[in-house]
């Protein structure tokens, strides 16, 4: 670990001296042993700030909006926060030239609540792209992670409807997992516009059903699952899983995958003649 | 929550009242050229359908946005029925094919959220096809009977 | 008025006895989420000995969205519906103790003497609080250093000690009186008060921050470089002050139906975009560094100037549940270093 972390200092003292770059984002000491926080790095001298460890969760291309707008930043980024980063490029909200990419080989990352409560990341177990898709320069290797995920939601659609329910029911509405999500960058989001009301801030059920339906709909295609969502939701809805089942069936159906280069257009704003056709005839 | 379940349930009373047995509340979005065409060819047909449809206007199956479909459910609706015009005559060329993914994609939401896959309806209907368009919705209606009344997204 | 002791085996019986002249209100267990403070029945198995996470108590007295009333236009004409809560005896068990004081902040917002807040009133008039201290204090809490606990043992209604396998029950009010009349409980022995005072010397050495406490009233200025240092990562999510047990923002707001209107009150936070937003369009905190410096200033020099005690009780939820990392001890100890008044140790 503390080998990328030098290369990292290194990558970045590097592109800070010569002036390819106003800022690093990366993460560095947390308050406490077991947390990281990001890190906005502006002068050489401060590389030492940087660290690298397995609780480095938070996905920084979340800051690339307003902070690249108008200048060039190095980001340290592990896969995930890269297909974030790939995503934003292309729905133009950063340019390519203003992102100086550090990316890093990554065996996963934990969650730690607690002096001895930690977990891995819960989108990590599910993780199949453990190598950045683009980079300036890359440090270290992907790898591979031996643990899987069980399944968490009930097969039966009742019980599937209760599960759901039962979770909703926690919703405090802070819209952490909105503010955490590099996708979710919209000025005016749909659940704080009065005209027209989708929904209401009443922390009821169904209100929180709206809100999170629809908010994986908006990421639909866009989500690249790197769980910060459910990570960071202080009463435990597992709200990475809605979106992980739509990305699912969005590579089944088009085979389209969020945060890959080679794609040209969003998912939702394209078609092809043989589509699968969802059209129903009621027999 | 519960005002407005209260709202569709006062509708449905008043329908109900009229033939003796529950009658669902339907919400219908059907695209201007083709399905609503479709729907005013029933009607000037004066072929019979239910009154359970509540039917709402866009001007195109493209138009329809997922929150329209998830808003139906919240609010309460028995059924949401979405009809557009066949691939290939959308009065926009293309809308409908870009209706398809998101329409695909709802269903899948609705899957995972555990909402039963009977109560949402997606057909392609053109402005021709007022007898088809009768019979959707008569076989829509009964299916949601046989179902029985949404109790709502928050039901546990 | 006599300490007591009661069992851990016994505490259903206890609740039992309670239940027989109070709403017993306590947090109870879910899955995957901090406990949740509600009416219980019988049979239920709360969380008595503070040892989990939990939703603060004010989600109780101030529920994240109530109706304030309803007005219904029926045959007979306009009826206008109050929903002001019951006024019934409550207790309130296994509060931590920075909640509980949190609760005296609250009342200083809600039952100021020129305007009594009905809602809040009826829940909390004829409640009674009883605190707990758990056998270890959690790793983020930081009361010792804001306050003088000491004092704040003194606005509850009655304590209980985790001692292990009992608790030790110690009334500090006259009504607090009532937690200790069941008869299933036994009278506190000598040991039993060597154990508590142990307990209590633990809960005092939670890890003392290096700032004073005058510090935070007098130091806290508008142009420190830290907000900017803050803002520059905070993500304006509302988990800081939704989870804070002190913070009491809200909304009013009218839904209109066909039927009826509904005029409810939810949760609002200073950390919104939206929360300064006004109709005209203008917004004097659309940036996160004044929202930031906001709730810092407000916690820990408005509130304490406009009302004589601390916003902030050292809960510690958002040191544990920030996104990012915003560490309010850290904060502290950074722009408070530099009194020169001894620090309390």
């Amino acid at each position: 670990m503390s080998e990328i972390e030098n290369k990292i200092r290194e990558e970045a003292r590097k592109a800070l001296e010569s002036n390819e770059v106003a800022l690093v984002i990366g993460w560095g000491e947390g308050s406490v042993p077991f947390k990281t926080t990001p890190v906005f790095v502006e002068k050489a001298d401060d590389v030492g700030k940087l660290v690298w460890n397995e609780f480095c969760v938070n996905n920084l291309a979340v800051y690339l909006p307003k902070i690249a707008r108008d200048r060039r930043v190095g980001i340290v980024a592990k896969p995930c926060d890269i297909r974030s980063i790939v995503t934003l490029i292309q729905e133009k909200q950063v340019k390519r030239e203003n992102v100086f990419i550090i990316g890093l080989g990554c065996g996963g990352v934990v969650d730690a609540t607690g002096p001895d409560a930690s977990t891995p990341r819960q989108m990590c177990l599910v993780c199949k792209k453990r190598e950045p898709a683009i980079y300036d320069v890359i440090i270290g290797e992907a790898v591979p992670l031996e643990e899987s995920r069980a399944n968490i939601v009930p097969e039966l659609p009742e019980e599937r409807q209760k599960y759901w329910v039962e979770q909703f029911s926690k919703c405090i509405r802070c819209y952490a997992c909105r503010q955490i999500c590099p996708a979710c960058y919209c000025r005016l989001c749909f659940a704080d516009r009065v005209e027209p009301r989708w929904t209401s801030r009443k922390a009821t059920v169904d209100e929180a059903w709206m809100f999170h339906a629809t908010r994986v709909m908006h990421l639909a295609g866009r989500c690249i699952q790197c769980g910060e969502c459910e990570r960071v939701c202080p009463v435990g809805v597992p709200v990475a899983e809605l979106a992980r089942e739509m990305a699912e069936v969005i590579k089944e159906n088009y085979n389209y995958e969020a945060g890959d280069p080679k794609e040209t257009a969003p998912v939702l704003g394209q078609f092809r003649e043989n589509d699968v056709d969802p059209a129903q005839h009621i027999e | 929550m519960a005002e407005e379940i209260a709202v569709i349930d006062k509708r449905t009373e008043e329908v109900t009242e009229a033939s003796n047995e529950w009658q669902p509340t339907i919400l219908g979005i059907l695209c201007n050229w083709c399905s609503y065409a479709g729907a005013d060819l029933a009607g000037s047909a004066r072929l019979h359908y239910p009154e359970t449809i509540r039917i709402i206007r866009v001007p195109c199956s493209g138009r329809v946005d997922p929150m329209f479909v998830l808003k139906g459910f919240q609010k309460g609706f028995d059924g949401v029925m979405v009809l557009g015009c066949h691939p290939g005559d959308c009065h926009y060329s293309k809308g409908n094919y870009y209706a398809r993914r998101r329409i695909a994609l709802v269903q899948s939401l609705l899957n995972s959220l555990g909402i039963p896959e009977e109560r949402f309806h997606f057909e392609w209907v053109s402005a021709s096809e007022g007898n088809r368009f009768a019979q959707l919705v008569t076989e829509f209606t009964e299916q949601i009977k046989a179902l029985g009344p949404f109790e709502g997204v928050a039901k546990v | 008025m006599s300490d007591k002791i009661i069992s851990k085996s016994e505490i259903q019986e206890y609740i039992k006895a309670l239940a027989e002249k109070f709403t017993v209100v306590a947090p109870m267990p879910r899955r995957d989420a901090p406990a949740e403070f509600v009416e219980i029945n019988s049979g239920d198995e709360p969380i008595l000995d503070g040892s989990q996470p939990m939703m603060p108590p004010k989600d109780y007295l101030l529920p994240r969205y109530e109706t304030l009333l309803k007005v219904d236009r029926g045959p007979e004409g306009i009826k206008i519906e109050s929903t002001i809560p019951e006024d019934k005896p409550r207790v309130i068990l296994g509060v931590w103790l920075p909640d509980a004081q949190a609760i005296q902040v609250l009342d200083r917002v809600f039952l100021d003497k020129n305007f009594v807040d009905p809602y809040y009133a009826a829940r909390r008039r004829n409640t009674l609080i009883a605190a707990v201290i758990p056998r270890e204090p959690r790793w983020s809490w930081f009361c010792a250093s804001v306050d003088d606990v000491e004092e704040w043992r003194e606005n509850v209604d009655a304590i209980f000690y985790d001692l292990g396998d009992r608790y030790f029950v110690e009334p500090k009010s006259e009504k607090g009186q009532a937690l200790v009349n069941a008869s299933i409980m036994t009278e506190a022995s000598n040991e039993d008060k060597v154990e508590k005072d142990k307990v209590w010397q633990r809960f005092l050495e939670q890890d003392i921050l290096p700032f004073a406490r005058k510090a935070l009233y007098e130091q806290l200025e508008w142009d420190n470089p830290i907000w900017a240092e803050i803002a520059q990562k905070c993500l304006g999510c509302g988990i800081c002050s939704y989870m804070c047990p002190s913070c009491s923002c809200f909304d009013i707001r009218d839904d209109m139906h066909d039927i009826c209107i509904e005029r409810y009150r939810c949760r609002d936070t200073c950390q919104f975009e939206d929360f300064t937003l006004m109709g005209a369009g203008h917004n004097p905190r659309s940036t996160q560094l004044p929202r930031s410096r906001q709730r810092l200033l407000h916690k820990f020099k408005y509130q304490h100037e406009q009302f004589g005690v601390v916003g902030c009780t050292g809960c510690g939820r958002c040191v544990e549940l920030c996104p990012v990392n915003v560490d309010i001890r850290d904060i502290l100890s950074r722009t408070c270093a530099n009194d020169t008044t001894e620090p309390v140790a």
